[in-house]
């Protein structure tokens, strides 16, 4: 048995929060959102229009400059989701727009969701939480370039290409970010074009970095806020194709290509007619080292179901992203700390059941910037007067669905059919069965039995190779850049084999028994930041250029 | 020193160009368009000469779309000092056309030095910078690898077939940039946030009959699958033979 845990290393707080006199070339602003992703965006727009509506009305608050920090060379390249949208955040947030003018591909028409065996599909009734009438079909990319052109005809700054490296701290108050330095070649030396990291101090910052957030999985852990559970992931691998034969309908699938007791399901949803997106997500809980979802989902579409439609068709992109599926329990105790706030995924709002999260995220940043907005008018960033932002975020549906469906997931610990039978009684009890808190460990402390991958043999037509799925991410990260991960070196061969199953981009191989890290290649999924190396921020505009992920 | 810098909003070269309907021109959806790489050397040379100068202004200068505003918001966030779009939804293939519109603007204004990328990736027409030194009674010198300036004269090397040639010219002048002629800035954080501050004026122009027109554009032809002919030095008859009568390469 592995126990990932044993062999991961900790987090460096000590060089992600830095309380030190400022950088020469330093920047402020009034609130700065670290992610420019739905969250961060969402949270921007609110706050410029609060901001302006107020001036309007000579309320006084006068020029509040709003700041966004996207690591992307360009908004939306790092963002994936899968994505069937609830549009009930767009109408929060546009009030004055309808549906269709949002930045969607296509309604629901047809749902179906299937149990699969390795050679048949088996339909049932869609699960409730799964019904999608009155949902979009769209593409997180597509979302989030949309959302930025109106924060940025709002006046807000995006700052595209500029990870924020590290929190910058006085005493226990965030006063803002470093950005990461540019042009350091491998051993971390300056070249020509080098650039040292910007100092960015924000009266606020709102971290929104999405998934598995360095910043704020740090800031937790250094302020001590804990959660009833810790958070788990799941890992989604996803593909954009352009198909000969048209789908009509949002498919999930349960069961194969997973083993009984992993978490997951497949999803196929039409972007258009002729564009498919299609992907695996699997729980990291899962229990076998060799388990790799990047070669489970190139084998899935091999199924009748899928190769149906994949058939003669194109694989456009790839791309790879973890889920926190903790849920409810999950939620840190506070979302909020002296001059700072957490939105979105990276404070935990995503509903599991019902596969959705970007309408929290958004709505998760609307209530942060209304907070953020009234302790700006009292000229105040500290705490209490952040905490509106958890009560907004309690108050609202985002934790209400949260608590609905909160122990439906970590009901599947118990593996694929006593799980699902169990969440279907919650379903039908409307969460009172099964209740109680149901507990959990951190992904990492689950064992993995210590097994062998199956081996694969891609054919270039359905099925790609990890060198080349990287390839269609888009990733044309410097050869030369600085590891930006923490590597256990001293790790044995078999937790080397777990890695190199784990990451579906192949940045970790074992050559000759040792572990390879091949750095450039990683897509920022964060998966093995979950159960192994660490994941830190590196130069900007490294990592993959997502298009309609 | 007064430096006008033209450049051009086009698709980014890792793109995946698709045809349109009408078989002339391309799908721009989904389509990420940045600046035209070649003008981002004359943005920093043109940079770099008034930071040397030590006073002077650069004009970034775009003919395009409204989109286009964001391309010259990108060259403010370098450095340069303001933008003009020379705003029109026409597109002209004819760069006599486009030239007579940049000519038109650039003409009578005081530059000292209009800087130009060699070529913009989407048309490769290589020809707009030429002709618009031609329509201003101006110096041209093409695809130049380096630049000095000093009393009212440019030195500049390019690079010609087996050497380089170095040329010398009155200003004002016209030249355009090659790659290598200076490694081009990151804009900086504040460059960013300062660009949105700088003057961006809007000039709608209209564009002449250009007396020519796309009929069609093609995709290069998809290269066929590789294949393994055999292994070691039994294999290498069986690839002369390939080479000759398949690949005609020998």
């Amino acid at each position: 048995m592995v126990r990932p845990s044993d062999s991961q290393p900790k987090l460096p707080i000590d060089q992600l929060i830095i309380d030190e006199a400022l950088s020469e070339e330093s920047l402020e602003v009034d609130v700065l959102f670290v992610g420019g992703g739905p969250a961060g965006l969402a949270g921007a727009i609110e706050l410029a229009r609060l901001v302006k509506a107020d001036n309007k009305s000579s309320g006084g608050i006068g020029e509040i400059t709003i700041g966004v920090l996207e690591k992307a060379a360009a908004l939306g390249e790092h963002c994936l989701s899968g994505a069937v949208v609830d549009p009930s955040a767009f109408r929060n947030l546009f009030p004055d727009l309808s549906d269709n003018d949002f930045p969607f591909r296509q309604p629901v028409k047809k749902e179906a969701v299937y149990v699969l065996t390795g050679t048949r599909s088996i339909r049932i009734p869609t699960p409730a939480p799964m019904h999608n009438e009155g949902n979009y079909v769209a593409s997180l990319c597509e979302i989030v370039r949309w959302l930025g052109k109106k924060a940025e005809d709002l006046g807000v700054d995006i700052f595209a290409g500029y990870p924020a490296e590290k929190l910058l701290v006085k005493g226990d108050r965030v006063i803002g970010v470093r950005t990461a330095p540019t042009g350091l070649d491998r051993e971390g030396n300056e070249m020509s074009g080098y650039v040292p990291g910007t100092d960015i101090v924000a009266k606020i910052t709102a971290l929104a970095e999405g998934s598995r957030g360095t910043l704020a999985q740090a800031y937790q852990e250094w302020q001590h806020i804990g959660a009833q559970n810790p958070q788990i992931y799941a890992l989604g691998v996803k593909e954009i194709w352009e198909t000969k034969t048209p789908l009509d309908t949002v498919i999930h699938t349960l069961g194969w290509p997973l083993p009984n007791d992993a978490f997951g399901g497949s999803f196929m949803y039409p972007l258009e007619s002729n564009v498919v997106s299609i992907g695996l997500v699997v729980g990291l809980d899962y229990r076998q080292t060799g388990l790799d979802v990047h070669t489970l989902f190139q084998n899935m579409k091999l199924h009748p179901l899928f190769r149906h439609y994949l058939e003669g068709g194109e694989m456009v992109e790839w791309g790879a992203k973890t889920i926190p599926e903790g849920g409810f329990y999950s939620v840190p105790d506070r979302r909020y700390g002296h001059g700072i706030v957490l939105l979105g995924d990276s404070a935990g709002f995503l509903d599991v059941p019902s596969l959705k999260g970007i309408h929290y995220a958004m709505q998760s940043g609307i209530f942060a910037a209304r907070a953020i907005f009234d302790a700006l008018k009292k000229g105040e960033s500290a705490a209490p007067y952040l905490a509106a932002y958890d009560e907004l975020v309690n108050d609202s549906y985002i934790l209400d669905d949260l608590y609905r469906t909160r122990n439906m997931r970590l009901a599947f610990k118990s593996g694929f059919f006593w799980g699902g039978a169990k969440a279907t009684l919650m379903t039908l009890s409307g969460g009172r069965l099964f209740g109680k808190r149901i507990r959990v460990k951190p992904d990492a402390d689950v064992p993995k039995r210590a097994d062998r991958p199956k081996p694969f043999t891609p054919d270039g037509k359905l099925t790609f190779s990890k060198v080349d799925a990287v390839f269609k991410s888009g990733n044309a990260t410097r050869d030369t850049v600085p590891s930006h991960l923490i590597v256990n070196e001293s790790v044995g061969e078999e937790v080397a084999r777990m890695y190199a199953s784990m990451c579906p981009a192949g940045v970790y191989e074992v050559v000759d028994g040792q572990l390879r890290v091949n750095a450039p290649n990683c897509v920022d999924c964060k998966a093995t930041d979950v159960l192994g190396p660490r994941w830190t921020p590196r130069e900007g505009g490294s990592g993959p250029v997502y298009k309609r992920m | 020193m007064k430096i006008a810098v033209c450049i051009k909003r086009v698709p980014d070269t890792e793109t995946r160009i698709k045809i349109g309907a009408d078989g002339k021109s391309i799908v721009e959806d989904g389509v990420k368009f940045v600046l035209n790489p070649y003008d981002e050397y004359a943005i920093e040379e043109a940079l770099q000469l008034k930071e040397k100068s030590g006073d002077g202004e650069v004009v970034a200068i775009a003919m395009g779309s409204a989109a286009s505003q964001e391309t010259i918001r990108g060259a403010l966030a370098m450095g340069a000092d303001r933008g003009i779009l020379l705003q029109t939804d026409a597109v002209s293939v004819n760069p006599v056309t486009v030239a007579k519109v940049l000519a038109a603007e650039l003409d009578g204004a005081g530059y000292d030095l209009i800087l130009f990328g060699k070529y913009a990736v989407d048309d490769s027409s290589q020809a707009v910078g030429t002709i618009v030194s031609e329509l201003l009674s101006l110096p041209s010198v093409s695809a130049i690898g380096h630049l000095e300036l000093a009393d009212g004269k440019g030195t500049a090397e390019r690079e010609i077939e087996g050497g380089v040639e170095v040329v010398e010219f009155s200003l004002p002048a016209v030249v355009t940039a090659d790659k290598g002629l200076n490694e081009p800035r990151y804009p900086a954080l504040r460059g960013i946030m300062m660009a949105k501050k700088k003057p961006l004026e809007v000039k709608p122009v209209e564009l002449g009959d250009g007396g020519m027109t796309v009929i069609q554009l093609a995709l290069p032809p998809e290269r066929p699958e590789g294949r393994i002919v055999g292994e070691g030095p039994d294999a290498v008859p069986a690839l002369i033979e390939a080479l000759r009568t398949e690949a005609k390469v020998l």
